[in-house]
């Protein structure tokens, strides 16, 4: 192992200097005077603040329209939307969801970001909001989940048809289009009202009305039911 | 769907959107819109009839400035809320306000008492002040409602709460120079009960109106 890295303080990350870094990175130059070129350590804080600012600036650019910045802004604000429905969900598959539904009231309500305003917390209000909405419906489908389970005994063991039956009428479910089997979730399964259900999902009441009732004409047609 | 499909999805023909204006802008719409409809019930209804010789006697003052403590606060606190970073202790905001209000009508009671004796805790019922508060109140409150329908999937319910009680106590406003109401009690009383309509009325309606109304 070289010297210089021997010597080098743990904890500070690694940070390649850009043209608009420079400025920033300079400040901790004294202190490690045998940094090899191009390479520095950036403190968290100091990495956090630059962070924000960019994002503040793609937020801004998306505002007017700018869907490149948009979609960069998105992408790179994932692992924060995860860590903080981590912290409230266990399940991966939730998580993945509340994200989901981050991303979509975010989409919603973009008008209110104020890009004078540090954007971290905006975002992750929003998130935490929306974990929080997830982890009491997955309380809800819990309760409801272990009352099917309770309910096993009567009558299901042998019954082959029917089982045939949920198995094609699951299958007929996870092939409908995604706005269908989203409308179709919230309202009929978790049985949520239509106001939930569009907070939930971002859908208008009116678009998952109108979702939820062609999702119902489709599965009655292929099971062979008049519509 | 996978989230980065998603996240294309969003992204892909993105529309530009209008920057809110601040809860400090937003406020002084709100402001604005509250002095109009009061203007027009004004020419509707006329002055007090006993208007030039209330302003002569020294009209309760306190009374009138912790009602529009109230309306601003209250305002002020639901443009905030309305937003999703705001801390959540905004909507403690109007209670030092309405605390005032409340006492400054208390006073006003104990007063009365001193001077008339226990005839002035004679209560009857005063139905020009709750059609005026409510009558005017619900559609003031339909109006914040609308101007903060973004709350709606944050705080909805808070939110709407506060819009209503901003509302009713404009309206109360209002009435003051409308309407001769000079027992304190009967102030209290009837003023106190038609706010509590309309900021319950906000609270439970609001999140139904801010949802047909969403963005």
């Amino acid at each position: 192992m070289p010297g210089w890295l021997a010597r080098w303080p743990s904890g500070p990350t690694w940070c390649r200097v850009g043209k608009d870094e420079g400025a920033r990175v300079t400040m901790q130059m004294p202190q490690f005077a045998l940094a090899p070129a191009g390479l520095l350590p950036v403190s968290e804080a100091e990495d956090r603040l630059a962070r924000d600012a960019r994002w503040s600036g793609l937020m801004a650019a998306a505002q007017q329209g700018d869907g490149r910045a948009y979609d960069t802004l998105l992408r790179e604000c994932l692992p924060l939307l995860r860590a903080i429905c981590r912290r409230r969900l266990a399940m991966a598959a939730e998580v993945e969801d509340a994200v989901q539904d981050t991303l979509l009231t975010l989409h919603r309500v973009r008008a209110t970001y104020d890009p004078a305003r540090p954007f971290r917390p905006w975002i992750a209000a929003i998130a935490e909001r929306r974990a929080l909405d997830r982890g009491r419906g997955v309380a809800r489908g819990l309760a409801r989940h272990t009352g099917l389970e309770a309910a096993d005994h009567l009558g299901v063991e042998g019954d082959a048809e029917g089982r045939l039956i949920s198995a094609d009428l699951r299958a007929a479910v996870g092939e409908l289009p995604t706005s269908q089997r989203t409308a179709l979730q919230l309202t009929k399964i978790e049985a949520l009202s239509l106001a939930e259900a569009s907070a939930r999902s971002g859908m208008s009441m009116g678009a998952l009305r109108v979702a939820t009732h062609r999702a119902i004409l489709t599965l009655r047609r292929k099971f062979g039911m008049e519509p | 769907m996978r989230t980065e499909d998603l996240i294309r999805q969003l992204s892909a023909g993105l529309k530009p959107v209008r920057r809110l204006p601040s809860p400090l802008a937003m406020l002084g719409l709100w402001c604005l819109f509250c002095a109009g409809v009061i203007g027009a019930a004004l020419l509707i209804t006329g002055l007090r009839a006993d208007f030039a010789a209330w302003l002569q006697d020294g009209f309760d003052l306190y009374h009138l400035m912790s009602a529009a403590l109230v309306a601003l606060t209250a305002g002020y606190a639901a443009f905030q809320l309305a937003l999703p970073d705001r801390d959540q202790r905004w909507a403690l905001l109007p209670v030092p306000a309405v605390v005032g209000w409340l006492v400054t009508m208390g006073w006003g009671c104990l007063e009365d008492i001193a001077r008339l004796g226990p005839e002035a805790m004679n209560l009857s019922v005063s139905y020009p002040c709750l059609n005026f508060i409510i009558g005017l109140g619900v559609p003031m409150t339909a109006a914040i409602i609308y101007l903060t329908r973004h709350a709606v999937l944050l705080r909805p319910m808070p939110v709407a709460a506060l819009g209503g009680l901003s509302a009713a106590a404009f309206a109360s406003l209002g009435l003051t120079l409308v309407h001769e109401l000079n027992a304190a009690v009967m102030v209290l009383v009837w003023h106190g009960i038609a706010v509590l309509v309309v900021t319950c009325i906000g609270a439970l309606a609001g999140p139904m109106l801010m949802q047909r109304t969403a963005l």
